[in-house]
């Protein structure tokens, strides 16, 4: 009986874990989600044939992680809270209880609690259900749940005050450029290091088209696709000299590259061009003169400051839907979170397409054996540049919304370790598979957004009211007000997600299946990868 | 490509290199100018240049060290050189030295810096191989890679949660993520001024002489011991060929534990060295000092050792010139745009061999 429960178990104390530090409104939309997953898992599982009796096997694992999740809600509220001091966070939102907050948080935790409840095990049963279908009907099944509650949870979200927005929006921006470095790290493999350099090209690109440093001002739904063309062609003109080398060797490249850009963007406040043969003079030639001399071509009348550096560009122009209110794209989050999911989907289908092309199975081939894949008649060149324009192409979409999202562009945004988040991600899910990229972000980045301010946020109240008031040593008490902060270690998060993937598990959570056989071959014959290898 | 082919992309290059290049500083003809009007600039900043490209040429060694002979490129060893920085500043705090003190008590912590800096990143640099990189030596060299880059960031937020530690070591000052004063502990005297008594242009003080000599020994010795010396063979005979040197009866996981070991030991002195030649310490300074070592490694031919010491010294005089001349803002993407270039059309480096598979 236990052995049946435990998938359930593990994912409902992950979710237990989020409300826990959360609480109240989190139950019902956690509860849900697990619901789902458990569904999956038992329907996976299921020995039954008809889709009633493997939905009904779901309910029970369903109405456990339920359980589970909502004691995590509970303990939140009667434990958490008081320890940490923190008064009343997530109240409802129908401020029943007026005057008494602790009264209306309970409420709220109650209500959300018997929604999560009911709605975890039917979740459970849907999904479960849904294994008793041909695999086209799943999947439309599935797909029509899912995009049902990506269309509702924000509304949701707005209503309770759950203040999960800004990540959420976040998560996507970065999913998008997953989704691209899957295309060159995971479909054609190889390797870059450098990619958070196409993102700032197209949220540069971006800049300088809708804002006043050049005074243009075209529309968003233009520059959009002005700015994954230069991104496309920036990742033609990286992709060219680049070809020839192979793994560590062109991830150094790429990311030198990616170095190379942001100092760019970061500098470019004094530019002018002039031709460098007219104004050629060396010695005892006045300044001013060869000035004068040299032909101009960008920039005459004085050195143009093109990126503003430091300051970065700002503000930008935002998106408007004709025929709508203007203002539409401003601080509400709602319509950027559509947007950015619109463009999302859009990339899982172009991607998708992609990979099931002629171009796509020629990226694996190369992945696997360059060598045997270009006597197939597949061109390498090609085929690796059409990989590096085409990962570069969907960054330069999420630049070009991030710009505009932010309102703002600025050169720090764009260093080494947003690659290697990007990258972190890609592995963290599973190379070369758009569902475990998605995965991957959302647990990466939902981390690294949402959970980790949250848990520096309790901590603080945490040791402000239980911890310091009781340390008396001072040396020991500054230690743990300033150095215990989980903001800090976020780097060393994505560190560890790196080298313990690569350790246990390099295929990622969700692996292709091609991958996983080709990353467990050593495993299974060893004898012929040590041939091969001497071979070599 | 044919040679008149090529003939024309280099004269592109070059001319494209002349119409964008005064963007980034690179303006033949002010530079000219500026040179003609102080020549001894020039030789002033190939001193700098000089000191500061020894010191990147003992990080260098490290990672040519390694790839020689595991063909890993170490992304972690940069940070290990900053937490040799660190461990050194934590140290010469704790002796409580500073610029005014007596000139014994600086010795013996500046000694005690060296070798707790030195022993310390060299156990670290092991461990380091031991945990994240053994289990993967015969796995794909990207999962190596990957590997080497997050024990990058677990060792720069290392960095930043050493620096925060002020509670207990006062001298890393009130932010943690601020760059640390490192005391001044050999001071500034002017070789040619003060103790020649001659009277020249340009400044050669007591620390570029201790960073040269140090950092000189440190290359001659290691150079020396790799030659002569029989674990100097056994690894020579490792980076030429793992199985047959297995077959020989060499102890391949020790040579390369101990090659860890030096790497790690030459990161550490090069943190000392750095933290009382520049004066300050930042958690983030092993990650752009780890790509200009990188880049000197490269430069010079990787898995070269004379070759790394070259390419360290002509990155160090390239950067010192690209501050004095160019523009200090640009000098990093000059470094990374040649260690593309190198990368690109010349992959074995200035020294290296013909490494077939490797590029």
């Amino acid at each position: 009986m236990l052995q049946k429960l435990r998938p359930a178990i593990s994912i409902a104390l992950l979710g237990a874990a989020i409300t826990f530090m959360f609480g109240a409104w989190s139950v019902a939309a956690v509860c849900l989600i697990v619901g789902a997953i458990v569904g999956l898992n038992a329907g996976q599982h299921s020995t039954q044939r008809a889709a009633s009796d493997i939905g009904r096997e779901a309910i029970q694992p369903g109405l456990v992680a339920s359980f589970i999740v909502v004691l995590g809600g509970v303990l939140y509220q009667f434990v958490l809270q008081p320890i940490t001091g923190n008064p009343i966070s997530s109240t409802l939102f129908l401020k029943i209880g007026e005057n008494s907050p602790a009264l209306d948080s309970i409420t709220a935790l109650v209500i959300s609690a018997m929604a999560g409840l009911i709605m975890g095990p039917l979740t459970a049963y849907f999904t479960a259900s849904t294994y008793g279908y041909p695999e086209k009907q799943r999947r439309t099944r599935l797909l029509i749940a899912l995009g049902g509650f990506l269309l509702l949870f924000p509304f949701y979200e707005q209503i309770t005050i759950m203040n999960w927005m800004a990540a959420l929006i976040s998560v996507q921006i970065y999913i998008l450029l997953a989704l691209g470095l899957n295309i060159v790290v995971g479909y054609a493999g190889l390797l870059d290091l450098g990619y958070a350099a196409f993102f700032a090209i197209g949220a540069y690109t971006t800049g300088l088209l809708s804002s006043g440093q050049l005074n243009i001002h075209w529309n968003f739904w233009l520059i959009i696709w002005i700015a994954a063309a230069v991104a496309a062609i920036a990742g033609l003109a990286l992709g060219t000299p680049t070809l020839p080398l192979r793994g560590d060797y062109l991830a150094i490249v790429t990311l030198g590259f990616g170095e190379i850009v942001p100092v760019v963007f970061r500098n470019l406040i004094q530019v002018t061009l002039r031709e460098p043969f007219t104004g050629l003079c060396f010695l005892g030639c006045d300044p001013a003169v060869e000035k004068r001399m040299a032909t101009c071509f960008y920039a005459c009348t004085g050195p143009l400051n093109l990126t503003s550096g430091e300051r970065g560009i700002n503000p930008l122009g935002r998106p408007v839907i004709p025929f709508t209110d203007p203002s539409l794209f401003g601080a509400n989050y709602l319509p950027w979170y559509f947007l950015v999911l619109v463009l999302i989907v859009f990339s899982i289908f172009l991607i998708g397409r992609m990979r099931d092309s002629r171009l796509g199975r020629a990226w694996m081939a190369i992945r696997e054996d360059e060598l045997a894949a270009s006597q197939m008649g597949i061109d390498p060149v090609k085929t690796k540049l059409m990989a590096f324009a085409m990962g570069a192409t969907f960054s330069g979409f999420g630049g070009a919304f991030y710009g505009a999202y932010i309102s703002g562009i600025f050169p720090s945004v764009f260093d080494f370790s947003v690659s290697v988040i990007i990258l972190c991600m890609v592995i963290l899910g599973g190379l070369g598979n758009m569902t475990g990229v998605i995965v991957g972000g959302i647990l990466i980045i939902g981390t690294d957004k949402l959970f980790l301010p949250r848990i520096a946020e309790l901590l603080k109240a945490f040791m402000n009211t239980s911890v310091l008031p009781n340390v008396s040593n001072l040396a020991l008490k500054d230690f743990l007000s300033t150095s215990v902060d989980p903001l800090q270690m976020r780097q060393a998060i994505f560190g560890i997600v790196l080298v313990t993937m690569m350790l246990v598990r390099p295929e990622g959570l969700i692996p292709s299946a091609e991958r996983k056989a080709e990353l467990h071959a050593a495993e299974a014959e060893p004898i012929e990868e040590a041939e091969a290898e001497t071979g070599a | 490509m044919n040679r008149v082919q090529r003939i024309v992309l280099v004269a592109c290059g070059i001319y494209l290199l002349l119409f964008f290049g005064p963007i980034a500083g690179f303006d033949i003809s002010r530079i000219v100018r500026e040179i003609a009007a102080k020549p001894e600039l020039l030789l002033q900043q190939l001193l700098i240049g000089l000191a500061n490209g020894a010191i990147v040429a003992i990080i260098a060694l490290g990672y040519t060290l390694v790839y020689g002979i595991v063909e890993l490129v170490n992304f972690a060893h940069g940070d290990a050189y900053m937490l040799g920085t660190f461990m050194a500043l934590t140290i010469v705090g704790q002796f409580g030295v500073h610029a005014k003190s007596s000139l014994g008590a600086k010795t013996i912590a500046i000694l005690v810096a060296f070798v707790g800096a030195t022993v310390f990143i060299a156990l670290l640099n092991v461990s380091i191989e031991r945990i994240a990189y053994r289990p993967l030596r015969n796995s794909s060299r990207l999962a190596a890679l990957i590997s080497a880059i997050g024990v990058s960031f677990i060792l720069q937020n290392v960095g930043l949660f050493w620096g925060g530690l002020r509670a207990f070591f006062p001298i890393m000052g009130v932010n943690g993520a601020a760059p640390k004063a490192f005391p001044d502990l050999i001071g500034r005297v002017d070789l040619f001024k003060d103790i020649l008594h001659v009277s020249v242009p340009i400044v050669f003080t007591t620390k570029d002489l201790l960073v040269i000599v140090v950092a000189g020994g440190l290359m001659i010795g290691l150079r020396l011991f790799v030659q002569y010396t029989k674990l100097g063979k056994a690894m020579r005979a490792t980076s030429e060929n793992r199985d047959a040197a297995k077959i020989m009866g060499i102890d391949v996981d020790r040579v390369i534990a101990f090659t860890f070991l030096l790497g790690g030991g030459l990161a550490g002195a090069a943190g000392l060295l750095v933290g009382l030649y520049n004066g300050t310490a930042v958690f983030t300074m092993g990650f752009t000092a780890g790509l200009r070592a990188f880049t000197s490694a490269v430069l010079g031919g990787i898995g070269n050792i004379t070759g790394a010491m070259l390419g360290g010294l002509l990155i160090g005089v390239l950067a010192a010139f690209s501050d004095q001349y160019f523009s200090s803002r640009w000098t990093n993407a000059w470094v990374f745009a040649i260690l593309v270039l190198v990368l690109v059309f010349r992959p074995t480096g200035l020294l290296g061999e013909s490494t077939g598979q490797k590029a």
